[in-house]
C-alpha cells in the first residue's frame, strides 16, 4: 500500500519538476519579448514629439525601425512555439498573455499610422509571427489582440491632443473618427464581466477626450478645411 | 473667457456652437466663421455617411471577432454547469460511502456507488468530452476542476474501501476516455496530475471522518488501517511541498489536522480502549476537538 502511494506522489513531484524546467524556459523568453516590446513603445513615443508636422518622418522613421525590432519578436515567438507543447497553449498561457497585449498594441498603433486602419487580428499575428488560428499551432489568442486594440485607443487619444499642440489640426478628426469606430465595432461583442470588459469601459473616455479636441478645434474655427474629406469621402 | 467655460461642455451642446461663433465673429483670430458656420453642419452629415462605410468593413470583422468569443463564453458556462452536476453527484456518492456500518451492508453500498460514479462517468463526463472535443481542454479545465476534484475524491474513497488503496491518475484517465464513433477519434478528459493531488488531499478529511464513524462502531482495526493510510499520504505531501503553490498548502495545513485527529483516536484506542465501553470511547477520542472543528460529526 505504502508503495503505491509514494509511487503515485513520486510521479507527482516528475510532473512538477518538468512543469517548474518548462515554464522556466518560456520565462526566459518571454523576458527577451518584454525587452522587444519596451524597446519598441520607446520609439513609438516619440510620435507625441513637436517636430513631426511631417507626415513622412513618423512613417519613414519610427515605423521603419519599429518594423525592424519586429523581427526580433517574430523570433523570440517561434522558440516559444517550439517549447510550448502542442494543446498546452492556455495550460501556459498567463506567461505571455501580457506582452502579447502589449505587442498586439504596438503592432495596431504602426499599421494606424501608416495606413489609418484598423489592423485585423490575422494581420497582427503575422507581424508576431503566431499563427492566427487555435488549430495551426501557436496563435494569437483573441481577447488578448482585442486588449491590444483598447490600448490603442488610449494612446491615440493622446496624440489627438499632442497632436493639436503641435499645430495638426487634420489627426484629431481623423483619430476622433477611427475611435468612433473602433468604439462601435466592439459594442457587437458580448463582454463577461472580466479585463476585457473592465478596459473596454476605459474606451468610453478615449472617444469622449478626442471628441472635446475636435470640438475645441471646430469652435474656434481651427478645423481644417472640409475639402479635403470630401476627396476622401467620394 | 466664454472659450475656457465652453471645454467643459461635450458634443452634445454643440448648439451652443452657433452662440460662440456669433460672440466670436468680432475676433480678429478667428477665421472665415462665417462659412464655416453651415459648413460645419454639412461636414457632420459627411462624417455620418463616411462612418457607415467605413463601419461595415470594421463591423464584419467585429461581428466575426463577437461569435468566436460568444462560442468560447457559452461553451465554458455549458461546462461549468455539468461540473456542477458532477459535484453534486459525487458528494452524494461520497456521504452514501460513508453510511457503509456493517460487513454485511459494505457490499451493497459498494455496489451502488461503483455504479453511480460509472453513471457519472457515462454521462456528464461524456458531455464534458463532447464539449471539449477540438478545443485546448487547458482553456477550460476552471469551468470543471471543482466537479472533477470532487469526482477524483469520491473514486478514490471507493477504492480505498472497496480495497484499501488507490490508482495511479493514469488509471482513472483511462476510464474517462471516449471514443465518438463519427470520427472515431478518442477524447479524453483532461485530468492533470495537479488537480489528481489535490483531490486526494480532499480524500483525507473523509478518511478522518470515517476513522471516527469506525471508532464508534468499534471497528478498531480499519482505524489503525486509515491511520497508516494517511500518514503515507502526509509524507508524500511533504516531499512536493516545495513547490510554491497556494492551494496545496492550503491543503497541507487541512491534512495535518485531519491526521492529528486520525492519530490521537488511535492513541485513545490503545491507551482507554480496554476501560471504556466502546460507544463512548469515540467522545473521548473527539473531544479534543470538539469545539475546534468545523462541521465535522462522529454520527
Amino acid at each position: 500500500m505504502a508503495v503505491r502511494i509514494s509511487e503515485i506522489f513520486n510521479s507527482f513531484q516528475d510532473y512538477l519538476n518538468n512543469e517548474e524546467e518548462l515554464r522556466e524556459e518560456i520565462r526566459a523568453i518571454v523576458r527577451n519579448l518584454e525587452k522587444s516590446a519596451r524597446d519598441i513603445l520607446m520609439i513609438l513615443q516619440n510620435i507625441h514629439n513637436e517636430n513631426n508636422m511631417e507626415e513622412n518622418i513618423i512613417v519613414s522613421q519610427y515605423c521603419v525601425t519599429s518594423r525592424e525590432l519586429f523581427i526580433d519578436v517574430r523570433k523570440n515567438y517561434a522558440k516559444l512555439a517550439e517549447v510550448v507543447p502542442q494543446d498546452q497553449y492556455y495550460r501556459f498561457h498567463e506567461q505571455w498573455r501580457f506582452v502579447t497585449q502589449k505587442l498586439c498594441f504596438l503592432a495596431s498603433l504602426i499599421i494606424y499610422l501608416e495606413i489609418k486602419v484598423l489592423v485585423t487580428k490575422e494581420t497582427v499575428a503575422e507581424i508576431l509571427g503566431v499563427k492566427n488560428n487555435r488549430e495551426d499551432g501557436f496563435h494569437l489568442d483573441l481577447e488578448d489582440y482585442l486588449m491590444g486594440l483598447l490600448q490603442l485607443s488610449a494612446e491615440l487619444s493622446r496624440f489627438a491632443i499632442n497632436s493639436v499642440t503641435n499645430g495638426d489640426y487634420n489627426r484629431p478628426i481623423e483619430i476622433a473618427r477611427f475611435v468612433n469606430d473602433l468604439n462601435a465595432g466592439f459594442r457587437l461583442l458580448n463582454l463577461k464581466n472580466d479585463s476585457l470588459r473592465k478596459r473596454f469601459d476605459g474606451l468610453k473616455y478615449a472617444v469622449k477626450k478626442v471628441e472635446e479636441v475636435v470640438y475645441d478645434l471646430s469652435i474656434r474655427g481651427l478645423k481644417p478645411s472640409p475639402d479635403s474629406f470630401t476627396e476622401k469621402g467620394e | 473667457m466664454i472659450n475656457n467655460n465652453i471645454d467643459y461642455f461635450s458634443k452634445k451642446y454643440y448648439k451652443l456652437d452657433f452662440l460662440i461663433l456669433w460672440l466670436n465673429k468680432g475676433d480678429g483670430k478667428s477665421r472665415g466663421h462665417r462659412s464655416n458656420k453651415k459648413i460645419n453642419i454639412d461636414d457632420r452629415k459627411q462624417e455620418n455617411v463616411e462612418n457607415m462605410d467605413e463601419n461595415s468593413l470594421i463591423v464584419q470583422q467585429f461581428q466575426a471577432y463577437a461569435a468566436e468569443l460568444d462560442d468560447k463564453h457559452d461553451r465554458f458556462e455549458r461546462i461549468v454547469k455539468i461540473g456542477r452536476d458532477i459535484n453534486i453527484e459525487s458528494k452524494r456518492i461520497i456521504f452514501l460511502l460513508h453510511t457503509i456500518d456493517k460487513k454485511s451492508k459494505q457490499e451493497s453500498v459498494l455496489y451502488e456507488a461503483n455504479l453511480r460514479l460509472q453513471k457519472v462517468a457515462q454521462h456528464q463526463f461524456k458531455a464534458i468530452a463532447f464539449e471539449l472535443k477540438n478545443q485546448d481542454p487547458y482553456l477550460y479545465l476552471k469551468g470543471y476542476r471543482n466537479g472533477l476534484e470532487e469526482y477524483i475524491e469520491a473514486v478514490t474513497f471507493y477504492q480505498y474501501l472497496k480495497c484499501g488503496n488507490m490508482e495511479n491518475w493514469l488509471e482513472l484517465e483511462k476510464t474517462l476516455t471516449y471514443t465518438f464513433p463519427e470520427k472515431s477519434k478518442t477524447i479524453q478528459i483532461l485530468i492533470t496530475p495537479f488537480e489528481y493531488i489535490l483531490g486526494i488531499a480532499d480524500l483525507t478529511g473523509e478518511l478522518m471522518r470515517q476513522c471516527i464513524n469506525n471508532l464508534a462502531l468499534g471497528d478498531r482495526a480499519s482505524c489503525y488501517q486509515t491511520c497508516n493510510f494517511v500518514r503515507n499520504i502526509y509524507k508524500g505531501f511533504l516531499g512536493c511541498a516545495s513547490v510554491s503553490n497556494r492551494e496545496i498548502h492550503r491543503k497541507l495545513s487541512t491534512l495535518k489536522q485531519s491526521l492529528h485527529k486520525i492519530e490521537s483516536v488511535c492513541y485513545t484506542i490503545k491507551v482507554r480502549g480496554s476501560e471504556i465501553p466502546k460507544h463512548l470511547l469515540v467522545d473521548v477520542a473527539t473531544e479534543e476537538y470538539a469545539d475546534s472543528d468545523e462541521g465535522y460529526q462522529a454520527y
